[in-house]
Parts: C-alpha cells; structure tokens; sequence
C-alpha cells in the first residue's frame, strides 16, 4: 500500500486539477495579463519611469491576483467538500485527514506557483519587449509574494475547517489585511487611546505581517535584498505555516462529518 | 470484549452509542445509536434494514471514521478502527454518492487507485473492468457533471470496488437506479459473495435483501431489534392460505365460510385467505357455488410483513435523522 507522502501528493494532483479546471481562475489569469499590459500603456506616457511603472504595476498584479486566488479558492477546498460530502468516499479510503488537509494545501500552493511563474514569465517578458531590463532581482520580490500567498492558503485553509465558504472568506480577508496594515495595528493607540496595550500586543503578534514579505519597492527602487533578508523571511512564513497548518489538521481531525 | 487479533469476523461492533448534539440555545445530545453489537463473518452478504433515522447512515459513517462513536468499539476484518489501516481493503459506497464532477470516471477511478497506493498500470486496468462493469465504459471520458444520478450511483460503487475490497459497505446501493441497474447491483453483490467478500449493505427494498442476505439485522430508533438468518427471523411456518377463484358474483362469495374481512375481490376474481384447517371447507362451498379455483397458494411471512410488524411498535418514539 502506498506512503503517506504519495497519499499527499495524489491529493495535492487532483487539487491542482480541479483549480485549474475552474474558470475563475482563467479568468484571474486573464485578468492580470491585462494589467500588466496596461502597465505597458502607462509606461509609454510618462518619462524615464516607464521601467519602474511596468515593475511595480505586474508585481502588484501579481500580488493582488494571487492573493485573490488563494483565498477565495482556498476557503473552498475543505468547506466545500463538506458540504457536498465529496470527501465522503475518499476518507473511507487509506488516507488521512491529516494527509487530506495537507494534500489540499500543497495542490492550491503549487497552482499559485504556477499562476505566479506564468505571470512572472508574462512581467520579464513585458520589460524585454520594451527594451527595458530583465532585473534578476525581480525574482526576489515575486519570492516574497509566493510566501506571502502559501501562508494565506494556510490561513484559507483553516477557516475552512471551521466554518463556511462565505464565513471563511471574511476571516481570511480580514486577517491577511490585518496582516498588510500591521503598522497600523502596532500604533492603534494613536487612534484608540482606550485599547488595551495587551491586546493591541497579542493583535500584532498573533496576526502574521505580511508586510515582511513585500520586497516590490525595495526590489523596483534599486535597495539591497540580502541573501539574509530571504532566509529570515522564509523561516518567518515556515513557522507561521507550521502553526496554522498543525492547527487546521488537529480540528480537522476532532471534526465529525455528518 | 472481542480479541482484535481475531480476523475470523469481517466486522465486529461491540457496545457501540452514539449521539450528536442538537440545538444551539439549549445544546442537548440526541441518541442516534444505542449499544450496538453485531457480528458479520466472512463471505457473507448481511442487509441491515431500518426506516429512515433508525441509525444505519450513523452506524457506516462511524465505521467509516467519518464520525466518532460516544462508547463502544468496532473492527474490521480484524483490526480496530483507530488504525487506519483497517481500511486498505475495505469498500464504502456512500448514501447518494457525490463524485468530484469535474473529473472524467477513468479520472477519478485513477485518483481512488492512487489513494490505495496501486501502481499505474493496475490502476488502468482494474478501471477499465469496472468501468465495463457497471456499465459506464462508453462514457469513461465523459466529465460526469452531465452524469444522471443513476449513472452517479453506478460510478460510487466502481469506485467502492477499486480496490478489490474484503469487505464491503453498501448505503442503499439501488437508490436512483433503473430496474437495469439494481439487476447489475444485484449481480454485482452476488458475484463479491461469489468471490468469498464480504457485503454490509443498508436498504429500503425488503424484497432486494430477502433475496440476496444470508442474514440480516433490523435497527429501530438506533437499537437492534432483531439479528440472524431470515429462517431464523420470520416464521417459517404457513401463516394462512390464498386461493385465487373466478366465475364467482359478491352475493355468493358472501355466503362462502371464513371470515369476510379475508376476502378481496380484484376485478372478475377473488381473492379468499383462509386457515389451512379451512381449505378443504372452502374449496367444497367454491365449487358448489359454480366457482372456479384458480389457484391455491400457502402463504409464509415475509421480511417485509415482519419489518411492518416490528416497526407498528415504534409510535411515539423518538428517532434523530440518519
């Protein structure tokens, strides 16, 4: 019989297929070429900024796509099968729910990475069309972004357990925004004199900051991106991932399928 | 308790209950099984019969893991249900099997395979003869979105089968198909048995398990009402004899001896029930009344007079939904 690790990745093939036989995210993909070529567009009527206009427009398309992508199809990948019961037959079988989870997790990841290279491909493309650089460094930031969309399938993925899609959704959203803006949060006293600095603390701490994986206008303004910079901001997204994920499988576990 | 180790059952339920919880206000817990145990041996073909939320869905998807029994434990083919890998041959067809639609059959047979860890060529090969199996081949690249519910049922039990199980599990296997389709599923079940499977299977048509189960088990209210072989169930005796006669007017059927709540008549023929002691009386006043004898039939009781007989006493009890 078969390893718990080919358990996964069966699992995590037929997760990939079935997103990428979902047109939304055709669409997604469709959507952000058009972006970047509107950063084309926009390039052609400014001055000496077009270079960093096209960089900045298609990683933000990228980012934002993404972003959209892993969490509205992430919130769907477990709740759905729920409710349709689709996952009935299968966890009759010799698979695991922790495996299950962690099969749902990798197959959405690896489209983002898919959609991610394509659009990157899309981005360099754009530059060498317009006599601009092919910046290397690009990479790094589009590396940012890949993290950044892991984690918030892990985030997708555990509300998902819990609760509905559309439920699911608004706790996805509204931690990955609580996790772009956590400057914001940090210094809510400025704007809450009345908050208690304990939970403004446990907000900050509990909720990932996302902005640690933005490096778009670093990488399009020219600032450095050290080999340490990736390394600590891998470590970060690995062990928030860890955590989510490790606490995601333990309720989905505990969570009877009637 | 049962010794684990023992395989000579295929599944064994000891002191199974199981409640869930409903309400949100006033959260209570709801029993949808009570102290179950049963015994299924090997090779046999067990019908496990109730009306609706009696406990049979509960009793598979607490088999299956998909939910946890409150006490009591269960094995199957000798090992306990916590080790999961009690299920490497084990077949589960769910109730109205709800298949990913956008994977062709041939692609989700593979899927199945790929769970059970079956190498590719094997994988093909056990689909395609399922796939021929059930009936689907024609349609084995056909996304099955624009399959019909029958057509979904046939595909649950393909992929109940990937694994050329041991034992196994069959919700309601005829709902939604065609007089075609319960012949194959028919055929299908004798053919497991054939093959020295075991088959559990939950149902509502009493006549499909009087035909196929060596025993079967009667669940009321998520208590067992009765278990064993059907000769051991029902009375095996003659209950009463049917005689069929024609050529036979009201007013003189009328006068016939027996009672005449017994008698019924089905356009120019008439149907008389009457004790064997009465048989011989009642051809006699037939024939003298210019009536035709048609037929004479003993009749025993069947699982289904026995299943109304055993669920009249159920008013008034409380049953969750399966």
């Amino acid at each position: 019989m078969g390893s718990g690790l080919n358990r996964v990745l069966a699992v995590a093939s037929n997760t990939f297929r079935e997103t990428v036989r979902e047109r939304v995210l055709y669409n997604l993909v469709f959507f952000a070429i058009i972006m970047t070529l509107s950063g084309l567009l926009l390039g052609q009527l400014s001055i000496r900024q077009d270079e960093k206009i096209i960089k900045d427009v298609g990683l933000a398309a990228m980012d934002l796509f993404g972003t959209l992508i892993a969490i509205f199809v992430g919130v769907g990948l477990v709740s759905k099968e729920i409710d349709k019961r689709s996952l009935f037959p299968l966890l009759a079988k010799p698979v695991s729910r922790d495996e299950f989870l962690l099969g749902k997790f990798a197959g959405l990841a690896f489209t983002l990475l898919v959609n991610v290279a394509v659009m990157a491909a899309g981005l360099y493309l754009t530059l060498l069309a317009t006599h601009q650089s092919a910046d290397p460094a690009l990479l790094k930031a589009v590396y940012g972004i890949l993290l950044g969309l892991a984690l918030t399938v892990a985030l997708a993925l555990l509300f998902s357990v819990f609760t509905s899609a559309a439920l699911a959704s608004v706790c996805t959203v509204s931690v990955v925004v609580a996790g772009r803006f956590s400057d914001v949060v940090q210094n809510m006293r400025e704007v809450a004199p009345g908050a208690p600095q304990w939970l403004i603390q446990g907000l900050y701490y509990a909720v990932p900051n996302f902005r640690n994986f933005d490096l778009k206008d670093r990488v399009v303004y020219g600032d450095p991106v050290t080999r340490g910079d990736l390394v600590w901001i891998t470590a970060y997204a690995a062990v928030y991932m860890a955590a989510v994920l490790g606490v995601a499988m333990a309720a989905f576990r505990s969570r009877e399928l009637t | 308790m049962a010794d684990p180790a023992d395989e000579s059952a295929a599944l064994r339920i000891e002191g199974l209950s199981k409640s869930y919880r409903v309400g949100h206000l006033r959260p209570r817990r709801k029993p949808a099984l009570h102290d179950l145990s049963l015994s299924v041996p090997r090779g046999e073909v067990f019908g496990y019969l109730g009306p609706n939320g009696s406990g049979k869905t509960t009793t598979l998807k607490v088999l299956m893991g998909l939910a946890f029994a409150d006490a009591g434990a269960a094995w199957l083919l000798g090992r306990p249900l916590r080790d999961p890998r009690c299920r490497e041959r084990v077949g589960y067809l769910p109730e109205n099997p709800y298949l990913y639609d956008y994977l062709t059959p041939a692609e989700y047979l593979d899927y199945v395979g790929r769970l059970f860890g079956m190498a590719k060529a094997a994988r093909v090969s056990r689909a395609r003869e399922l796939l021929e199996r059930v009936g689907l081949a024609p349609v084995a690249r056909t996304p099955m979105r624009r399959f019909s519910k029958g057509m979904l049922q046939r595909m649950g039990l393909a992929q109940a089968l990937m694994n050329s199980p041991e034992l196994v599990f069959l919700d309601e296997p005829m709902s939604g198909l065609d007089p075609i389709g319960r012949r194959m599923v028919r055929e299908i079940i004798l053919d497991l048995r054939g093959k020295g499977s075991t088959v559990v299977f939950s149902t509502h048509i009493l006549s499909d398990a009087e035909t196929l189960c060596d025993r079967v088990a009667l669940l009321r209210a998520g208590r067992l009402v009765a278990v064993g072989r059907l000769d051991e169930i029902l009375q095996i005796d003659v209950s009463h004899m049917e005689v069929l006669v024609s050529r036979l007017d009201p007013e003189r059927a009328a006068k016939l001896p027996g009672d005449p709540r017994r008698r019924r008549a089905m356009g120019e023929r008439w149907v008389l029930q009457v004790s064997e002691s009465e048989l011989g009386a009642l051809v006699g006043a037939v024939e003298e009344a210019g009536g035709r004898i048609l037929s004479v039939q003993p009749v025993r009781q069947s699982l289904e007079d026995f299943f109304f007989q055993e669920m009249a006493s159920t008013e008034g009890a409380s049953w969750v939904a399966d």
